[in-house]
């Protein structure tokens, strides 16, 4: 791989763009962005500001129209399949086999992801019991309900062990004292040296990220850490510079 | 789509079913050597009613006659190049005379005729009847019958059996097919996939792998149902018949797989299954015989994967065809499956958007 992981470089982007051929939105418009290892990453901005868009060129699901995108110094999608086993996707929707029960579906992605039988068993079992679903190991996923189908889209993300995880509002319907055990678990892949990329709506989660990017209509309109971007704009919260910045504009609004 | 497709089937299915059935292909041998009847003191008329029961037969629309040999007429009946073999005795003229004269004699012609389509089978006797007593109703006129293929009778289910294979396997085999790919969309696997190292020619033989097996479930549930239950006998080998079964599933989950690009969402998919599905089965044989069709809509029926797969299907339980009456047909429809499996794999998607 090139200079860049000698960096602790793991997602490069620049000048990226994209332009969905349905509809032709320009959905990101520009987007540089640079995330190190083992770093927590969240994404904010409004509903249409292109955090989905903007991840799913990093995942190797979307090409960009212009620009180039390289994960763990390799570019995306070209190579996707140099470095697909290395990522972990929680994708926005549930993105789950309904007729199949928790275990089936871990088991199913954890084989495309190539781990092993012997070791699956043993991952499975720890992040259910993370995830809190253990007794829900046999349910089919269609009768489970929405914040615990949410952890299993977790736990597939993160069956292979990937040193990237890419969680697109993963913890949307994810009751509040789970969500903070999340996080608690979150931190510690990330001192493990796993890199974690969030979107997120939820202002108090996003305080909890080494760095916060802040998109606008497919841009970066502002970066850093909490505690900077708080004192760049002289206010006590994130959720206010959200307000500050956002300020209710949105691209399809 | 929701607009064009009950028109689409309406067209196919009038344009096909409009005519009566026609153009049989039936193969005619005239024997008769004619007869010079006294037909008093110094007055000899000269018959050929055995020429005179060819023209009535060339005369008849339903028919499609072709002169040769009657034993050229019987391997055709078995190869299914003609659906009747007649052959006129070479003293017809003169048993038919001596008949309308009052004598005790039969007049009979020879039929011998395919059994697996009751229905044109019961056309192709009607029409040599009826220019049979064209000549002269005196009674005594006989069409000797012999069925082909051993001669069985076959009910209206022995024969409905290959077109219900036939029909699951393309109509069945699409929808649930489609159904199946397109749900990958629609629960968002499909994104999720995208994101893993499965390539997506992996993903599509993945589909083909899991979708045959689907396949060949259902028309083993068609042959056992039909088999175990009404007692449906199977002429042919059950080791060719499931090949053929193999190939043709094959065949119609490649396409699926390649329509899938088109189906938006599952309401698209779902439509799309029949507007394959039942013009097919008007253009394949199944209802009425290609040869009966439209001319300018014959040609069409020979790029339709069903009309190959009743051949077979028809060709293996009913006739106790082989592979080497079947290797055509089995060679269209493993061409058919290539271009199919070319089409798909090239329109295969690796990502969203794309
Ligand atoms: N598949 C698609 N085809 C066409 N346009 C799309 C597609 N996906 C997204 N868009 C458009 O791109 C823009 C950015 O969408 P995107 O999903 O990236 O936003 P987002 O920041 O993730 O929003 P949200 O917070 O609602 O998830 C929107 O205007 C959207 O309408
Ligand atoms: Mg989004």
């Amino acid at each position: 791989m090139g200079d860049s992981s000698q960096v602790g470089l793991v997602i490069e982007a620049e000048s990226l763009v994209k332009v969905y051929r349905q509809g032709g939105v320009r959905a990101v418009d520009g987007l540089n962005l640079r995330v190190r290892r083992g770093e927590i990453y969240a994404f904010i901005g409004a509903n249409g500001s292109g955090k989905t868009t903007a991840i799913n060129m990093m995942t190797g699901a979307l090409a960009p129209t212009s620009g180039i995108i390289r994960v763990l110094g390799v570019e995306q999608p070209r190579n996707r399949h140099e470095v697909a086993s290395l990522i972990g996707v929680a994708p926005q929707e549930y993105s789950l086999y309904q007729d199949l029960t928790v275990d089936e579906n871990l088991e199913f992605f954890a084989g495309l992801n190539g781990v092993e039988q012997g070791l699956l068993g043993e991952r499975a079992g720890e992040l259910l019991d993370i995830l809190n679903l253990r007794g829900r190991r046999r349910t089919p996923v269609s009768e489970l309900s929405g914040g615990m189908k949410r952890r299993v889209s977790i736990a597939c993300a993160l069956i292979h062990d990937p040193e990237i995880v890419f969680f697109d509002e993963a913890t949307v319907g994810v009751d509040p004292v789970l969500r903070q055990f999340f996080w608690g678990y979150f931190r510690s892949l990330a001192e493990r040296g796993v890199t974690i990329v969030v979107t997120s709506h939820v202002m108090d989660e996003a305080e909890r990220a080494d760095r916060i990017g802040l998109m606008r209509a497919g841009r970066l309109i502002e970066e850093g850490t909490p505690s900077e971007l708080k004192q760049r704009h002289g206010v006590n919260t994130v959720e206010e510079v959200f307000l500050k910045l956002s300020g209710g504009v949105t691209v399809d609004g | 789509m929701m607009i064009a497709m009950p028109a689409i089937v309406m067209v196919i299915f009038g344009l096909a079913l409009s005519g009566e059935v026609k153009n049989i292909p039936i193969l005619v041998q005239n024997l008769d050597v004619g007869y010079e009847a006294q037909a008093g003191p110094g007055v000899s008329i000269s018959v050929e009613s055995g020429a005179d029961l060819a023209e009535a037969l060339q005369g008849d629309d339903s028919l499609r006659v072709v002169t040769g040999s009657y034993e050229d007429g019987v391997t055709g009946v078995d190869d299914g190049d003609y659906f009747a073999a007649v052959r006129i005795p070479a003293d017809f003229s003169e048993r038919l005379y001596r008949r309308m004269r009052g004598e005790d004699v039969d007049v009979v012609v020879d039929v011998y005729v395919d059994g697996t389509k009751p229905a044109i089978r019961a056309s192709i006797l009607g029409a040599v009847g009826d220019s049979l007593r064209s000549l002269g109703d005196g009674g005594g006129l006989e069409v000797a019958q012999v069925l082909a293929f051993g001669g069985a009778e076959y009910s209206g289910l022995d024969v409905s059996i290959p077109s219900v294979m036939g029909f699951v396997l393309t109509f069945l085999v699409l929808l649930i097919s489609l159904i199946i790919i397109n749900r990958e969309t629609a629960m968002g696997t499909l994104q999720r996939l995208y994101t893993t190292p499965l390539t997506a020619f992996e993903r599509l033989l993945g589909y083909v792998i899991a979708l045959l097996v689907l396949g060949m479930m259902m028309s083993g549930v068609v042959l056992l149902v039909g088999v175990v239950f009404f007692q449906v006998t199977v002429r042919g080998s059950f080791t060719l018949l499931f090949i053929s079964a193999f190939l043709y599933a094959l065949t119609h989950v490649l396409l699926a797989v390649f329509l899938s690009n088109f189906a938006r969402n599952e309401l698209q998919a779902v439509q799309l299954a029949p507007i394959i599905a039942l013009p097919s089965m008007a253009l394949s044989g199944m209802l009425v015989p290609v040869n009966s069709l439209p001319d300018y809509i014959q040609p069409i029926a020979r790029l339709v994967p069903l009309y190959y797969g009743n051949r077979v299907f028809e060709g293996v339980m009913l006739k106790g065809y082989g592979v080497g009456e079947l290797s055509g047909d089995l060679l269209v429809i493993s061409g058919m499956a290539a271009v199919f499996l070319i089409l798909a794999a090239m329109t295969v998607k690796d990502r969203i958007d794309a």
